[in-house]
């Protein structure tokens, strides 16, 4: 009796070591390269509508060639961009369609923030189920630990 | 068996260091040879950036422009071309940006490389350390499991000198008689410092061969040492064979010991003296000099209530002691040419403490101090 819910005690803290810990920190990272995709597109987005705002038709720049080694780029016709669609593909956009493409890609971006949000809290409860079930099976008392957590 | 629990202690190895310590240690020392490696690997990977940036920043003022995509943002390009293809423009650190050529910015880069090729070497460098480290833990993780056990014995010279005065006395049973009983104690003494000499001189000559500044240093000592022993000593500054002459002479006339072994001795130092080997007569009179004034009071005391008649006695005891001398040798491994030096001042000594005994308070000390000069 004794030994087998010793055995289940293990398991259990096993599941949640051994899966759900490394789930949560994978979904974690996950989001935030998401949400590092979010933030390129809002400065690409805000760039389009600087140059649009502008009229900007050539374009000056430096260019990092590597080790904070810039060179000077001229771009001769700016109404023409190349925005990253994904899977390495570029696809040639005036103005007005990259910020069509941006908004659109924008919100499928915060649904997929919504997703992993989502997903992170699912497994922070699992975490804590399993965490109780613990406890159950040990026969701690939980209410000596409810109260601290509201003081 | 006995000795042992007396002297020295046994303890194993495993209980300084048990087996899972030592293995836990190996673990880290290896973890932490993992991060080096992808350190080094990360370094590694920079070098490569580097070079291939250097032959990129050689090749681009070949043209006037380049068509390329201007990168805009992380997500988008323009097409566009690079101009000006011999302006770079370089990060010094901080913020700073310097407008360089192709051939300066192909220097700068070259210094990153060296500072990152030393990067590498020193971690090289750890990382043999950490790979030493971790074949020791494991050597000792494997002598633990073997059950080694270390065995530490204190070195206690007392008990060595106690042992050489044993194996004196054996030897001087023959012609030891009933009042030669308070000379033991003084014999052991004598040896000990015998010893001690012995070791100074082979650690002088061992130390650096220069045996010139260690005898001086050793004439300043005993100099003012007997400066205040023997204050009505104004000739210091005599020579050295002047001296001698003087010694032997009074030596010869106090005391009563066999005179054609101590003609033998003056010929000696004589000789030494006029051949110009000074090192070599300087060093028998340090020995005598610094067996001196630790045993001059001693011996004074101790041998004043013995007769006239014992120096001969004593002389023939130190004759048949003379091989425990060479035995001590030979387990020292000291060097040989100073076996003379080393038997003709002891024989010195013994004669001095027959001086002692016999009249003089004080005078024949100074005798000696001033031929140390």
């Amino acid at each position: 009796m004794d030994s087998s819910r010793q055995d289940k005690v293990r398991k259990f803290e096993e599941f949640v070591d051994k899966r759900l810990k490394p789930d949560l920190i994978h979904a974690i990272n996950q989001r935030d390269k998401v949400f590092e995709q979010q933030k390129v597109f809002a400065d690409l987005r805000r760039n389009i509508e600087s140059l649009e705002k502008n009229s900007v038709t050539s374009l000056r720049t430096l260019v990092n060639l590597g080790s904070e080694v810039y060179l000077q780029a001229e771009v001769p016709d700016t109404q023409r961009i190349f925005v990253d669609v994904g899977f390495g593909f570029h696809v040639e956009f005036t103005w007005s369609e990259a910020l069509n493409y941006i908004e659109k890609r924008e919100e499928k971006i915060t649904r997929q923030i919504q997703e992993y949000t989502q997903l992170i809290a699912s497994i922070k409860a699992q975490i804590k189920l399993v965490c109780e079930g613990i406890r159950e099976l040990l026969q701690l008392p939980a209410e000596k630990s409810v109260p601290e957590r509201i003081f | 068996m006995e000795e042992s629990v007396k002297k020295g202690t046994v303890t194993s190895l495993a209980s300084l260091f048990p087996v899972e310590e030592a293995q836990k240690a190996a673990k880290r020392v290896e973890e932490a040879i993992a991060d080096k490696h992808s350190e080094l690997d990360c370094v590694r990977g920079f070098i490569a950036d580097n070079n291939n940036l250097v032959n990129l920043v050689h090749k681009l003022p070949e043209e006037l422009s380049h068509d390329i995509m201007v990168p805009f943002g992380k997500a988008a390009f323009f097409p566009g071309r690079l101009i000006h293809t011999n302006e770079f423009l370089v990060l010094l650190g901080e913020g700073y940006y310097a407008e360089r050529t192709s051939k300066q910015t192909v220097d700068i880069l070259q210094r990153r490389g060296k500072s990152l090729d030393s990067q590498v070497d020193s971690l090289e460098a750890n990382i043999k350390d950490l790979e030493a480290e971790a074949s020791f833990f494991n050597a000792t993780a494997s002598q633990v499991a073997e059950g080694l056990v270390e065995i530490r014995e204190d070195y206690v010279e007392k008990d060595f000198n106690e042992g050489e005065s044993e194996s004196g006395q054996l030897q001087q049973d023959a012609p030891k008689l009933g009042n030669a009983a308070p000379n033991d104690g003084e014999y052991a003494r004598m040896l000990a410092i015998m010893d001690e000499l012995e070791k100074e001189e082979l650690a002088a000559q061992s130390g650096d061969h220069s045996d010139e500044n260690d005898d001086s240093t050793g004439d300043f000592d005993e100099m003012s040492y007997q400066g205040h022993i023997n204050n009505n000593l104004q000739n210091l500054k005599d020579f050295r064979q002047s001296a001698l002459l003087d010694q032997t002479n009074n030596k010869i006339k106090t005391a009563e010991l066999p005179e054609k072994q101590y003609g033998k001795d003056v010929a000696d130092q004589l000789n030494f003296a006029s051949l110009g080997v000074q090192s070599t007569v300087r060093e028998s009179e340090k020995l005598l000099g610094s067996i001196y004034p630790s045993e001059k009071i001693p011996v004074s005391s101790k041998e004043k209530p013995a007769q006239s008649t014992m120096t001969s006695k004593t002389e023939v005891e130190h004759e048949t002691a003379k091989p425990s001398f060479d035995s001590r040798k030979a387990f020292t491994g000291s060097i040989i040419e100073h076996a003379e030096n080393i038997e003709r001042s002891s024989r010195e000594h013994i004669s001095a403490s027959s001086q002692g005994s016999g009249s003089q308070s004080s005078k024949p000390v100074s005798r000696f101090k001033m031929q140390r000069r």
